[in-house]
């Protein structure tokens, strides 16, 4: 989230869109309803009429996928009716800014922007790579950017931008998305109100967003939105993702994914061979005196966390020559270690606290992938159909290597740490009973690792031990050879806030070696520093763990609570909160001032960048500070499939055309159909009569994720004892299907059987001149705790057994063309019923 | 202790059911063998383990609107009480003066069904083990040592709130002022656990305020022609309880 939970109270507008926060984030969700109780409109928009639509002032259905669609009608009605906030457009985005003349738009160019290199088939692209050479802005001979602040330039971002969206008028977005036209302007009314500068809209995504081919695009067309209405770091606004996962913010922070390090460092290449090529790589340069482009700083991050690694006895240049290097555009994501791992090249695999399993999309690949691994170690609470796939459906356990080491961990009550929420409020936790038998910390279970790889690594011979050897490791306390007997996790805390590794005087003021670094503001490029995550250097000072802060004051009357926890970065609550005020620093929402500028000094939250406002003659910023330009992108070139969002069919639709180009599919994304063939393994089935239904998933209150933890209570499966697959009264009657039918859901992949739950909350979507049926199936099920399988003697059986597997056996392993996140929230389908 | 009351916000209810594992968790009750009938309500009635339970609605309006309503169905602790009146055992049924109608250890010797036919909401439910009947207390072992109930509590919404009687209808009252149109206060104002509907009883498929109750109790109308009506009214709407198969 750019804001944090309660802010959203501050909301005049609050679009839930991808999301369905009043089931999946009930607690959360009263800070919904507090500002609704104040007077703001709520708008759901969901292919299916959920609980949050309920709530909502607004619904609007929409076929899953067509996200884009329906935002790019917004963005047009936005402009079209000039509703947007002209002075914030013009100042805080590169609206004004003039882009290369050889740049094409997907409306003159086959549907797909310049620069397009990849082979063609009757859908289009496919397995694409734009070169971005024209995805650029016009300079003039001192190299400044060109900008026309009237934005009447045909070449401007904004004139580029409304040329762009004006093929997307009411009636094509109407028939793509099955929206009908009064439900799509009243939603692009009331939003558009936000529009005048002392209101505000946010927008709550999740899942829904994300897990398309076209995700990061879902979310990059509502940044324009909120760039257009002044949305931006405004009280009440912002771009807020509701995380699924309690700290799932916090591990994403520190680095938890193949691409990146710790506090957003990039992972190291095969093409940086030393540090400073890495280094150079990763830094942003500006010769703009304006823009605080915060990323010149990387050197200082990188320096500190290699130093937090490998200690002040390495030099900074041999840490960063330990780090293994992903070969150049290799992806490392979660489908392509599946697909590695399908094709044998992957042996040995640690599931940590996870249940690829159930979670993973294409579940019948993921567990056929399994069988070719020499050995599997899962860490986990319980055993789950990760830990003993090779005894699951359709496995032959006599055929299957794979030894599996099954470790209990202990559950979060059970450990004390820190958890980062949706708001990037890192929240300390205190354990409150101890873990039962042998199950032991994940902290605990890695240093035993780590002593035993220390171990081998001294004693055989190995080529490259160092990396190992000479790995720091300063978390507690050590017995007589060294090794540490177990992790004390505040010391951990401590390690990832920083410290100062030698004495060091800055700006005057005297820093001792082993003082805790007071914030990332005074972390070194010169390895005088530590730090183990630079965002969160600051919440662990001198003064203490500034996470199990609770303080309850709210100086600022709209729910800063500045002394409760620690917010990343600084305990700054609200992100971007430079764009809240005007140039003199007044905020442009006066009755909910999230900065201002009162007596030389920033009043309210943590202000971006600190200086003074722009108009004040002193040395000042702009306000989007990470960004090299200092302002909100409209025209991002960033990603790598397209600097507009444009419209893409899904990877499976129901259609076989795109009503708005002839480019059907994003062009960019990963195909591992076409490049395998098309065997079942990786099938799609787009377009195809043996596949009728759209299908889509989502997660029930009653479940936690794969349901690993929540299918072993009683309490909770007496209230959602089954896979139930949601179905439209009148595909229900189609089909001949009735109320708890049993039913057998049917993609290119596999197989599922499922309840039939009739409802009138699905209906179908009028596209073209045909109606479409959508179905959605929740997630949490999976056949270890069924009554079907068999329990062996020492097989804990449940007291209750759950009905269906997971619903991973049909969605495709088809991934967003920037993050890889799977495409699970659209797919085809067809349901018969079971004889 | 005053007379206190549970007041449900029907409004704020988002069938999150912490209420319904609250009262699980607090009373120890073990959880019933469910199915699923293609509906995410369950379990499909009260029981002797099952206190309070969401009942889910969905209608599709005529005017294209979908009405999608969560119900907590529970004891609604009358009073005067028609559960006690029909107890032939004095101790065996007591009204608290917090409120609380409560079910005790003599409850074995009553007739269980003679209880049950007496609920005009079909509340009472007999533990086949100990034979007792049970059902909702309003938590009174909680609320007697400075607690509120478990369900109000644990829910998510502040649809559940505790508190004095008088204030708690005021509350409720001023909600269904707000909401205007069908709503209103179920089952009435002589109840220690009250409702603000958003639309009528009927509506969510629940038995009206028996004014059977008024009828049978206060005497005052005996046989009047209102008294009568209002039987009817009363009787169907909770053999439409007993009958109906809700969402
Ligand atoms: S609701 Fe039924 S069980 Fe509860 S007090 Fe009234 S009559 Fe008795
Ligand atoms: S008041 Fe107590 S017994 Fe009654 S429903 Fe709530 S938790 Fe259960
Ligand atoms: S806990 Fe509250 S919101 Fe949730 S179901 Fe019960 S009454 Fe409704």
């Amino acid at each position: 989230m750019t804001n944090h939970w309660i802010d959203i109270a501050n909301s005049d507008c609050i679009l839930t869109m991808g999301s369905n926060p009043l089931k999946n984030h009930p607690i959360g969700f009263k800070w919904v309803m507090k500002a609704v109780e104040r007077g703001a409109t709520l708008i759901s928009v969901d292919p299916r009429f959920t609980r949050t639509s309920k709530k909502s002032h607004v619904y609007a259905p929409l076929r899953s996928g067509t996200d884009i669609c329906f935002l790019g009608g917004m963005i047009k009605y936005i402009l079209e009716n000039n509703l947007y906030f002209e002075e914030y457009v013009q100042e805080y985005t590169n609206a004004s800014f003039l882009v290369n003349p050889d740049f094409k738009l997907p409306g003159e160019n086959e549907g797909v922007f310049s620069g397009l290199k990849g082979e063609k088939t009757q859908e289009g692209y496919f397995d694409g790579k734009y070169d971005k050479a024209t995805w650029s802005f016009q300079k003039d001979e001192k190299g400044k950017i060109k900008k026309d602040p009237t934005l009447k330039d045909p070449l401007s971002v904004f004139q580029l931008l409304k040329k762009h969206y004006a093929r997307y008028d009411l009636d094509i977005v109407s028939s793509i998305t099955g929206c009908p036209k009064e439900d799509l302007l009243a939603v692009y009314k009331e939003y558009a109100k936000t529009g005048v500068p002392n209101k505000t809209g946010t927008v709550l995504y999740a899942m829904g967003w994300t897990q398309h081919t076209v995700g990061t695009q879902n979310i990059r067309t509502m940044c324009i939105i909120q760039l257009l209405l002044g949305n931006m770091g405004m009280a009440g606004g912002g771009i807020n993702a509701l995380r699924g996962e309690s700290n799932v913010q916090g591990s994403t922070d520190h680095g938890l994914l193949f691409h990146i390090y710790p506090g957003y460092l990039k992972s190291a290449k095969a093409s940086q061979a030393t540090f400073s090529d890495y280094n150079k790589a990763n830094t942003t340069v500006s010769d703009d005196p304006m823009s605080l482009n915060w990323w010149k700083n990387y050197p200082k991050y990188s320096a500190s966390l290699m130093r937090e690694f490998y200690g002040k006895d390495v030099s900074l240049e041999d840490a960063y020559s330990y780090l293994p290097k992903i070969d150049d555009g290799v992806d490392h994501s979660w489908l392509t270690i599946f697909e590695k791992m399908y094709e044998k090249k992957i042996k040995g695999f640690f599931s940590w606290g996870q249940n690829p399993a159930c979670s993973g999309a294409n579940a019948n690949k993921t567990r056929e992938s399994m069988k070719n691994l020499d050995w599997m170690v899962t860490v986990n609470l319980f055993d789950n159909e990760t830990s003993s796939f090779w005894r699951g459906p359709g496995m032959n356990p006599k055929e299957i290597k794979t030894e599996v080491f099954l470790l209990p961990c202990a559950a979060s009550f059970e450990k004390e740490g820190s958890i980062t929420n949706s708001g990037r409020w890192m929240q300390w936790r205190y354990k409150a009973v101890s873990p039962p038998g042998d199950a032991m910390s994940d902290a605990d279970i890695i240093n035993i690792l780590l002593n035993r790889l220390k171990k081998v690594y001294a004693k055989e011979k190995s080529v490259f031990p160092d990396p190992i050897l000479k790995l720091r490791w300063e978390y507690g306390p050590k017995d007589s050879k060294g090794n540490i007997k177990h992790i004390d996790i505040p010391m951990v805390a401590k390690e990832i806030n920083g410290y100062f590794v030698e004495d060091k005087i800055i700006k005057g003021k005297i820093y001792n070696k082993g003082m805790l670094v007071p914030n990332f503001t005074l972390l070194q490029d010169d390895g005088s520093t530590s730090s183990g995550c630079w965002i969160y250097s600051g919440s662990y000072t001198e003064e203490g763990n500034m996470s199990a802060r609770r303080g309850k004051d709210d100086p600022s009357g709209i729910g800063l609570y500045p002394d409760w926890s620690w917010t990343w970065p600084l305990n700054r609550r609200i992100i971007y909160n430079r764009a809240s005020v005007d140039k003199n620093g007044k905020p442009w929402a006066p009755h909910k001032p999230v900065i201002e500028w009162e007596n030389n000094v920033w009043k309210g939250d943590v202000a971006d960048g600190g200086l003074p406002p722009m108009a004040s003659g002193k040395p000042s910023c702009y306000p989007f500070i990470t960004q090299v330009d200092g302002v909100g992108h409209i025209f991002g070139p960033g990603l790598v499939d397209g600097p507009f969002p444009e419209h893409y069919e899904p990877l499976e639709s129901p259609l076989d055309e795109n009503l708005l180009s002839k480019q059907l599919v994003n062009p960019i994304v990963k195909r591992f159909d076409i490049v395998k063939g098309n065997e079942k393994i990786n099938a799609r089935a787009s377009h195809d009569p043996r596949f009728p239904i759209i299908c889509t998933t989502y997660r029930l209150i009653e479940h936690w994720q794969t349901g690993v933890m929540t299918r072993w209570q009683p309490w909770l499966v007496e209230m959602e004892p089954s896979l139930c697959v949601e179905i439209g009264g009148d595909l229900a009657e189609q089909k001949g299907i009735k109320q708890g039918d049993k039913v057998i859901v049917k993609s290119a992949r596999g197989d599922l059987e499922a309840i039939a739950m009739v409802t009138v909350r699905w209906r179908p979507f009028r596209i073209l001149d045909r109606l479409v049926h959508q179905v959605g199936l929740p997630y949490h099920y999976g056949w270890a705790t069924t009554a079907e399988r068999k329990y062996g003697k020492i097989d804990k059986k449940p007291e209750f057994f759950t009905y269906g597997d997971s619903v991973n056996i049909l969605t495709p392993n088809i991934g967003d063309a920037n993050t890889m996140v799977p495409e699970s929230k659209c797919f085809m389908v067809d349901i018969v019923k079971k004889v | 202790m005053a007379e206190m009351a549970i007041f449900i916000d029907v409004y704020k209810c988002t069938a999150c059911r912490a209420c319904q594992v609250a009262c699980k968790n607090w009373n120890q009750l073990k959880a019933d063998k469910t199915e699923s009938r293609g509906s995410h309500e369950n379990p499909t009635d009260l029981s002797a383990n099952t206190w309070n339970r969401i009942r889910f609605r969905e209608v599709l309006m005529p005017d294209g609107k979908i009405d999608w309503s969560f119900f907590s169905d529970r004891c609604r602790h009358c009073d005067p009480a028609p559960c006690m009146e029909a107890s032939k055992i004095p101790e065996a049924i007591v009204k608290h003066e917090t409120g609380a109608v409560l079910f005790g250890e003599k409850t074995k010797e009553l007739y269980f069904q003679d209880i049950r036919d007496a609920c005009p909401f079909d509340i009472p439910r007999m533990d086949e083990k100990s034979k007792k009947i049970v059902k909702c207390t309003l938590c009174i072992d909680r609320v007697t040592n400075g607690l509120k109930p478990s369900c109000v509590t644990a829910c998510s919404t502040s649809a559940l709130l505790y508190g004095p009687k008088a204030e708690m209808l005021s509350l409720a009252k001023k909600r269904v002022k707000e909401l205007g149109g069908n709503a209103c206060l179920y089952p009435g104002e002589e109840f220690n656990t009250i409702w603000a509907l958003p639309d009528t009883p009927k509506h969510y498929g629940i038995a009206e305020a028996p004014k059977i109750h008024n009828y049978m109790f206060a005497g005052s109308k005996l046989f009047s022609p209102l008294g009568k009506a209002s039987l009817a009214v009363g009787l169907i709407g909770y053999m439409r309880t007993r009958t109906e198969r809700n969402q």
